[in-house]
């Protein structure tokens, strides 16, 4: 192994990669190797990996160099070494959604993004760790080891899209992806200190992601610049024929050049509804310190209501759960991983449900069976789905003034490990600023503050659907203020 | 709304197919008494008239076209089975 390119691991991107693969600088089997080496070490601490793949890596950088040396290029994503959250398919390796129930389940086939990714170039490292089928703030309902947090040990990195934060946030992988259902993406890149990016609804295809809520969920990358998550963006989206809530748009030449003429157009709009008690006051300092910094790029900023934002945490946890009751009805014991066996049927059921379920995903599953049957469904499940509407109207007229809404991601930093594990709705109030953004199928991007010293604190740039272009073009010419 | 109790869970408990081990079963009433406690904000929320939002997108659906579509690799579906049996998928009897 070149020592050299060990030491240099640390300031890779996406693009620098790009450029010194095509520069012949290093192959990229050296990189890949590179990498393993350097998760050898780090990942004893941090626990972001299920499994590596590095087999099927070491065969991806292969084909790359030899595409090099035929003189076609490394490709848009070539060589590039990536983390993918353990829920998300790659045919021939495990996939477990860290849980017990497929602790034995060899995907099949790749999801529509993976195969994206091969076809672009990016290498694959591995798996990585998440809470049970990504149902949690800090990827402690793992069913098989904790995460830890890079910048503090003791504390979570969040989650559900732990692992994949935390590998990229340990420069164990130059992007990952993870999925968001209320924050997954967001949250985790906010208290590891990436960037994070939640796409608009239907932007990318969910075909061999383990459906969580399906009218919620997204998958999304994890990057260390703006710039990076919008060159993955451009690659993971389009319609796919196996999703139905896939979306034919196509992203314009704005979303990976963004000008800055067109960015001092922007307005920007802060929800009174996000500054409330309970934010800590370092997050409110440092909010209000993007906002002069947007200032000095020429942006407007102006003060805005979502006056239905106390009821999106509500609204959410009866949503979500009850499409999880029906999207996880198919582990029984008869389809996936192992079977345990049974006198009859229902037992059956009952057994493999009760061992390989966690804690989090029953109470999940019969909190959505609860607000689904019959007695209680208008009063829970019909009245959510109105208060949903209500927050997306609230959107809508908000983009009516303005461009883009930016709040903090988080109402603290990292927390202990072990400090919320044991009162459910502590951790689900974690997610109350990433929520509204699923409900309502926005595009929504947590960025690190720059000029921070303590642990990462993230904001978020909400925007209209479809229009990624204008979230990450305002990051990427907030990144280069500090460059 | 709602008060939730043993009896209830234990009815929830058999819809949902799940065992619950009597050892947890306090502790499953005390956080679902949080949870829906949590939930009762939502009872002051007026939405008369409002159509409710029933998925995640206000796309139109579309329909593919009808055609035949021979699928050839049905043999990793059947790998990745608990059980088979010369290519077919092998499972518990359903009638005694």
């Amino acid at each position: 192994m070149n020592r050299e390119i060990y030491m240099n691991i640390k300031g890779l991107t996406i693009k620098k990669i790009h450029h010194d693969l095509t520069k012949k600088e290093y192959s990229s089997r050296e990189l890949t190797e590179a990498f393993f080496n350097h998760i050898k070490k780090e990942d004893a601490k941090i626990g972001a990996f299920l499994d590596l793949s590095e087999n099927m890596a070491m065969r991806q950088a292969e084909e790359v160099d030899k595409n090099i040396s035929a003189g076609k290029g490394p490709g848009v994503l070539g060589g590039v070494p990536m983390a993918i959250k353990d829920n998300i398919l790659i045919e021939g390796l495990r996939c477990t959604a860290a849980s017990k129930i497929l602790k034995d389940y060899k995907a099949a086939y790749n999801a529509t993004v993976i195969n994206k990714l091969r076809l672009a170039g990016a290498i694959f490292l591995g798996k990585t760790n998440m809470d049970e089928f990504a149902m949690g703030s800090s990827t402690e309902n793992s069913a098989f080891q904790v995460t830890h947090n890079p910048h503090d040990l003791e504390r979570v990195p969040g989650g559900s899209s732990g692992g994949s934060a935390a590998a990229v946030a340990s420069e164990m992988a130059i992007a990952a992806l993870g999925s968001d259902t209320g924050g997954s993406i967001r949250q985790p890149a906010a208290l590891c200190g990436t960037v994070g990016l939640k796409p608009t609804y239907g932007a990318v295809s969910r075909y061999g992601v383990m459906a969580m809520a399906s009218s919620l969920d997204q998958i999304g990358p994890f990057t260390k610049t703006v710039e990076d998550a919008a060159l993955l963006l451009k690659e993971l989206s389009g319609q796919d024929p196996m999703d139905s809530t896939s979306a034919s748009f196509k992203f314009g030449a704005d979303l990976l050049s963004p000008n800055i003429e067109d960015i001092k157009k922007l307005k920007v709009g802060i929800p009174e509804e996000y500054f409330v008690e309970g934010l800590d006051k370092n997050i409110a300092a440092k909010m209000n310190e993007v906002v002069k910094d947007f200032e000095k790029l020429g942006i407007k900023t102006k003060k805005i209501s979502l006056p239905h934002t106390k009821y999106a945490l509500s609204c959410y946890y009866i949503i979500m759960p009850a499409e999880v009751s029906a999207n996880l009805s198919r582990f029984d014991g008869i389809r996936y991983g192992t079977r345990e066996k049974a006198d009859n049927l229902i037992d059956l059921y009952k057994k493999n449900r009760e061992s390989g379920f966690g804690a989090e995903s029953k109470r999940r599953i019969l909190l959505g069976t609860f607000v689904l049957s019959s007695g209680y469904y208008d009063a829970y499940y019909a009245k959510a789905q109105k208060a949903r509407a209500l927050i997306r109207k609230d959107f809508d007229e908000a983009f009516k003034e303005v461009d883009v809404i930016l709040t903090p991601v988080t109402p603290t930093p990292a927390f202990k490990i072990g400090e919320k594990s044991d009162d459910p709705l502590a951790m689900y109030l974690s997610d109350i600023f990433t929520i509204p953004v699923n409900l309502a199928g926005v595009p929504a991007v947590s960025i690190p503050v720059k000029n921070n010293s303590g642990l990462p604190i993230g904001f978020q740039l909400i925007g209209k659907h479809f229009r990624e272009a204008d979230i990450l073009g305002i990051g990427q010419f907030y990144e280069k203020l500090y460059n | 709304m709602a008060e939730i109790n043993d009896k209830i869970l234990k009815h929830l408990a058999e819809l949902a197919r799940i065992e619950i081990d009597p050892k947890n079963e306090a502790r499953f009433l005390s956080d679902f008494k949080n949870i829906l406690g949590h939930f009762e904000e939502l009872a002051n929320l007026d939405t008369s008239g409002v159509v409710p939002m029933t998925g995640g997108t206000s796309l139109k659906n579309i329909t593919r076209e009808d055609e035949f579509n021979e699928i050839k690799d049905q043999g990793k579906g059947v790998e990745s089975f608990p059980e088979s049996k010369d290519g077919y998928l092998k499972v518990p009897p359903v009638f005694e």
